[in-house]
């Protein structure tokens, strides 16, 4: 076994072990399960008054536009939650430094971060994903089983590049609420300027625009999006590998 | 061979001095004992030899691999014990050493055998499936060294390795120090408590404000800073002998042990040498019989005071 692979078990067995696993699975099952049952009950869910507010009739394209926005955002949250504390909190414990006295790589290290907090996420997306799409199915009876896992899987590579960057961050500071301060900085920035011309066509914010035409039946494609997000994660990876190699623990 | 050379290590923190311009031979399977008051450099030095820490100049070797940060090669020859020891609190005992050993890359096998071995010999073989977390200090610092052996180190890093222990567990690792010395290991042992080093240790090195003050064998550091006093003691009145060497040039001063007891009493000598020379002639030649001849040697800790009471003055 490679060193990589025996920090990645280790870091998955910490994810189980912490309920780390099972909150964010939770999460997205929740809201995965949440988002067709809000739309489907929102007329019950209104107070009776005099007034009469029309509702528009919901189709499967609003559920599922509704249903990226959410993991999208609490993704992009949880992932800060989740990953902020990967390299600081081991740095500020001094576990890092007794790992890393051993024949281990910092490469190994930080990448197994990341694999295994990609893991768990995957298994949040993918937990939350058949919840929405068999409830989508059930009250709606309509859902392109292809797109939505298309669109899923661009959602999840947004995500991916949240955790990759707020791993990044954790490896700058010893301090955990420093490195999710920057991560969310970056974060929203990046998801406040992701509309203005240039970044249109490059910004990894873009990803839940594609995400939301694939399930809505879009034809768009944004292959740039794609590889400048491909290439802004292993620079991240990179990036965050760089600093902490340099680090003295 | 040498198991770790340093040549002018140094480390800067800024404008602060960690270690300054360190150089030091040990040879292998030496049991090296690193002193200093706290603050003075030794967990730099430590942290420098085990790769987790950049020199700010200066080259050092250990166990033949030269030091960079990380270096992995290095790391396969070496255990090391933190001040400290942080584990993953979730993990058991039994987890932490397999994990260990794994990146060890033991085979399964030995992995078991060396877990068991190892929580045998730090007496945590009841504990080992508990989780860290739940561990005592004292518990943390034993599973400590043992992670620091999986590997059947060539040089042994600790750094203060029985700060926690309470005196039976401070024993055993003491013997299991004095043990390693059969297997040609190589220790260097970083610690303030001057009675283990004085017990396990063969050479010193005393270290202060970053600067090595003096590498020596342990035996020759104790007769160099002998004082220049002989306790003497015999079976008859030995009046007449005081009132001899307290006319020799050498003599500075009697004291007697006990008043009017004039056969028991010690010997200030002005001149060592002369009095290790010519003490025991006299002694012979006025017919005396002796009961205790001692010359009085220091403790370490006399001596580390001493040492850092003149650089003090």
């Amino acid at each position: 076994m490679t060193s990589f692979l025996i920090l990645l078990k280790k870091e998955l067995r910490y994810q189980l072990r912490t309920y780390r696993l099972l909150v964010v699975v939770a999460v997205f099952f929740i809201f995965g399960l949440g988002t067709p049952l809000l739309f489907h009950y929102m007329p019950e869910f209104m107070p009776e008054s005099e007034i009469t507010i029309q509702l528009p009739q919901f189709t499967t394209t609003d559920v599922v536009n509704e249903y990226i926005d959410t993991v999208s955002q609490i993704g992009m949250i949880a992932s800060i939650l989740v990953a902020m504390s990967a390299v600081a909190k081991e740095r500020e414990l001094g576990t890092a430094a007794l790992t890393l006295s051993k024949p281990v790589g910092s490469g190994a290290f930080i990448t197994a971060k990341l694999a295994s907090l990609a893991l768990v996420f995957a298994a949040g997306i993918t937990v939350g994903a058949l919840g929405c799409y068999l409830y989508t199915m059930v009250i709606y009876g309509d859902l392109n089983a292809r797109d939505f896992f298309l669109a899923n899987l661009v959602a999840g590579l947004y995500l991916l590049f949240c955790l990759a960057f707020t791993v990044m961050c954790s490896s700058f500071f010893k301090s955990q609420l420093a490195a999710g301060g920057l991560a969310l900085v970056g974060l929203v920035c990046l998801a406040v300027t992701s509309g203005l011309p240039v970044m249109k066509d490059y910004s990894p914010g873009v990803l839940l625009v594609w995400s939301r035409d694939i399930a809505s039946g879009g034809g768009s494609n944004h292959w740039g999006v794609l590889t400048v997000s491909l290439v802004l994660i292993a620079l991240t990876l990179l990036a965050g590998w760089q600093v902490f190699k340099r680090k003295e623990l | 061979m040498k198991a770790i050379s340093c040549q002018g290590l140094t480390k800067h923190y800024g404008n602060v001095i960690g270690l300054d311009n360190l150089n030091l031979d040990i040879e292998e399977g030496t049991i090296f004992g690193f002193l200093g008051p706290n603050g003075a450099g030794k967990t730099t030095t430590l942290k420098m030899l085990t790769g987790l820490s950049r020199p700010t100049s200066g080259r050092a070797w250990v166990a033949g691999e030269e030091i960079t940060l990380y270096s992995s090669s290095l790391k396969r020859k070496i255990g090391y014990l933190p001040e400290e020891p942080a584990f993953y609190n979730w993990m058991t005992g039994r987890e932490y050493l397999v994990f260990v050993g794994e990146l060890f890359r033991l085979s399964p096998g030995e992995i078991r055998t060396r877990c068991d071995e190892l929580l045998e010999m730090v007496d945590l073989s009841q504990a080992a499936s508990r989780r860290v977390g739940g561990y005592s200090r004292g518990m943390r610092q034993r599973l400590g060294i043992a992670q620091a052996l999986m590997n059947k180190p060539k040089v042994l890093f600790l750094d203060e390795p029985s700060s926690a222990l309470d005196p039976i567990g401070r024993l055993e690792i003491l013997k299991t120090i004095t043990r390693l010395k059969t297997q040609a290991t190589t220790v260097f042992l970083s610690s303030h408590i001057l009675a283990d080093v004085e017990r396990v240790c063969d050479v010193v090195g005393i270290i202060d404000e970053g600067r090595l003050i003096i590498e020596s064998d342990i035996d020759d550091l104790r007769e160099h800073f002998a004082r220049s006093l002989f306790e003497l003691e015999f079976e008859e009145d030995a009046f007449p002998f005081i009132k001899l060497l307290e006319g020799l040039p050498w003599v500075e001063k009697v004291v007697l042990e006990e008043e009017k007891d004039t056969s028991k009493f010690t010997v200030r000598a002005s001149d060592m040498a002369r009095g290790k020379r010519e003490l025991p002639k006299l002694i012979a030649e006025n017919g005396l019989t002796l009961r205790q001849y001692q010359l009085v040697m220091p403790t370490l800790e006399e001596v580390f005071i001493e040492l850092l009471g003149k650089k003090e003055d």
